[in-house]
């Protein structure tokens, strides 16, 4: 599974530029599915085949797109301005290094005068690529290209640490889910969404498109584990997580108790995730054409939406085993 | 009917946002004594069915949200004591030296305790305490806790429904379980009533956390009307008038762009003829009720709002009067009566 998260995590892929992950993912995958296709906002959509008549539709989702910054100005002196793409802090963008889809690599400084850090915004700050002029920037960077931050890959102490492991660490469980595909009757859709950090969008049209009995969002979440952090009980290390809330859904009940039946079967420990903020795909797939019934099982993750985003590898195993028990069975309805 | 008695029955039960399943049993049983036909969804919309005389009926959809906002178990801490975050708006002022119900493996008792005046210092006190610095108390072992409490349980709002002087009833929940005996008066009244049209009369599950069980059903029921009754603010000090309506003067009947303006119109000269009060609430965008996600469903569904005014929303002490939840049923069923504009 590492040399995949590897190649996944390190690939190019903001929000409504995800061809280079897609690719990646059909490469992998393509002679193991049944049935593959990218759909219209580009989705990537692989199916393995239900038997007899009475199977479930499952389908399986995880993002492909990361956050990152688009090119809105680029002054006389060959300096980029910039916005967000997804929730970008500005303090985790101090200072870092950006990669623009071409390879032109970039680094991210803040206007010099500024006298308190307290009044970092990404508007007092710019993109600068060593060129000399406007002219010479234009040359290879535009406006409205989007460039991703660079955050290297590392395993350490059974961490795994990257950038954009938000989702790519859900892609990379659904391919091995695709890899050690379990024996079952049910028709399973590997969903691998685009645009989820804009607002879940990818998945809204997925999900109506295929109009599953249930649906299953692998994602991060973020941890109370680290000094002087938020209070949360979902730590690092201590299992997957299953999520109760966040401000997207009330994952379902018969979701949740699928979850945590296929849990104690393999003898895994889950923890149970309250998030007291954002949302993930399963939020928008639940409301679609009349209602889905939709969970979500989060890999707990330090440093969300940073460059060192980081997971045990432990945990993205177990969920990848309990995925598999999941979609064996007939449990849920 | 002893509207009372269901109303009180309705407000004292339990179902926050997301965990309503034990309470659409209750619902789906009071539906079934009027309806041709009832079904629980996946989500726990109950979902009944009147039909009408028409052979080739047009769909009338009522809905009103049975979900109420509380409290959730974020964790535990060494000593037993409970952390939560709230699941929909509260206002964390009003819930201190509160008394709770939390719903683990069985109903515990337990209250939000307050730091006693003496031992506040200038800086703290008169300072509202934010929610994430309380906590329940349940007097109980932190082994005992642990056993009987999950993260994720949620936790009610212990109330004590009370009769005022005027016909006002005061208690938990009637927000909008005020609503709910709404529909169940609107059922009892079709029965003597030959209607042209099906009427789906629907008790719809999370609203408080984003309309989301009215963006469901508006979907899979796809009516050519659609009536949502929800709650609107009650005359209150130092609320403004503009935003505020009388308690026991009628219906709020909303206007504005969120609203069908034929059917708004249909239902005000109607209150006029038949001598119903009608308060005209006004909302410039949103009306933050279900019509927002329904008006929007599939290619767009023709939605009024009638509304209950309601004093200290979103509290344990939400105040109302009987007379308004009697002129909206009517009005509902006035609407009922007049049918879909072919």
């Amino acid at each position: 599974m590492l040399d995949i998260i590897e190649k996944l995590t390190q690939a190019f892929g903001v929000s409504g530029n995800e061809a280079n992950v897609r690719s990646i993912i059909q490469d992998e995958i393509t002679d193991k599915v049944d049935e593959i296709k990218v759909d219209t906002l580009g989705n990537l959509i692989a199916i393995k085949k239900g038997k007899g008549n009475s199977f479930k539709k499952v389908m399986l989702v995880a993002h492909m797109d990361e956050i990152g910054v688009i090119a809105t100005y680029i002054d006389k002196e060959g300096f980029i301005r910039f916005s967000n793409v997804g929730g970008v802090s500005p303090y985790c963008s101090l200072g870092q290094r950006v990669a623009f889809q071409n390879g032109t690599m970039g680094r991210i400084f803040y206007e010099r005068k500024l006298e308190s850090l307290k009044d970092l915004k990404l508007e007092k700050m710019y993109i600068d690529i060593g060129a000399v002029n406007k002219e010479e920037a234009e040359k290879i960077v535009s406006i409205g290209d989007t460039a991703c931050f660079c955050g290297g890959f590392e395993l350490q102490n059974g961490m795994v640490t990257s950038k954009a492991l938000d989702d790519r660490i859900g892609c990379a469980i659904l391919i091995d889910v695709i890899n050690h595909f379990p024996e079952t009757e049910n028709e399973i859709y590997f969903v691998f969404t685009v645009q989820e950090e804009l607002g879940l969008r990818g998945a809204k049209t997925a999900a109506f498109s295929i109009l599953p009995d249930f649906a299953l969002s692998i994602d991060t979440t973020d941890t109370g584990d680290t000094p002087e952090c938020k209070a949360m009980e979902v730590k690092c290390g201590n299992g997957p997580a299953i999520k109760i809330i966040d401000k997207s859904i009330i994952c379902h009940p018969e979701v949740r108790k699928g979850l945590q039946k296929a849990a104690d079967t393999i003898g895994v420990r889950v923890q149970y995730e309250v998030l007291e903020y954002g949302g993930n795909d399963a939020g928008a797939i639940h409301t679609t054409a009349g209602g889905i019934p939709s969970g979500t099982l989060s890999v707990p993750t330090r440093y969300l939406h940073s460059s060192i985003e980081t997971i045990s590898l432990k945990d993205a195993e177990e969920t990848a085993s309990i995925v598999r028990e999941l979609i064996k069975g007939s449990g849920l309805h | 009917m002893d509207i009372i008695k269901l109303l009180e029955q309705l407000s004292m039960q339990n179902g926050v946002s997301g965990f309503e399943k034990q309470l659409s049993e209750f619902i789906a049983s009071e539906f079934r004594q009027h309806c041709d036909e009832v079904q629980v969804d996946h989500f726990y919309n109950v979902i009944g069915l009147k039909r009408g005389y028409s052979t080739n009926p047009k769909k009338i959809m009522i809905t009103a949200h049975y979900d109420e906002i509380g409290l959730i178990v974020t964790s535990i801490d060494e000593q037993g004591f409970v952390k939560f975050s709230n699941i929909g708006g509260i206002d964390s002022k009003i819930l201190m030296a509160q008394e709770v119900i939390v719903h683990g493996s069985e109903e515990l008792f337990g209250i939000i305790g307050a730091k006693p005046p003496h031992l506040l210092d200038e800086s703290q006190a008169g300072i509202a305490v934010k929610l994430e610095d309380m906590c329940i108390d349940l007097g109980m072992s932190v082994e005992s806790v642990k056993a009987k409490i999950s993260i994720g349980d949620t936790i009610t709002f212990k109330a004590y429904p009370t009769e005022l002087k005027n016909s006002l009833y005061s208690s938990k929940s009637l927000d909008n379980r005020s609503g709910v005996l709404t529909l169940i008066m609107i059922l009892e009244q079709l029965k003597g009533i030959n209607h042209r049209d099906d009427v789906y009369i629907i008790a719809t599950v999370q609203e408080e956390v984003g309309l989301r069980g009215a963006e469901m059903v508006a979907y899979s029921t796809k009516p050519d009307l659609a009536i949502v009754i929800d709650v609107c603010y009650g005359d209150t000090p130092e609320v403004s008038e503009d935003e505020a309506f009388s308690l026991g003067k009628g219906v709020a009947l909303g206007v504005g762009p969120n609203l069908h303006k034929g059917y708004t119109n249909k239902a005000k000269q109607l209150a006029e003829e038949l001598g119903i009060g009608i308060h005209i609430d006004v909302n410039p965008a949103s009306t933050g009720t279900e019509a927002w996600a329904v008006q929007i469903s599939r290619t767009g569904i023709p939605t009024v709002l009638f509304s209950n005014p309601l004093r200290y929303m979103h509290t344990m002490v939400e105040t109302l009067s009987i007379k308004d939840i009697k002129a909206t049923a009517r009005l509902s069923v006035e609407l009922i009566k007049a049918g879909v504009i072919n």
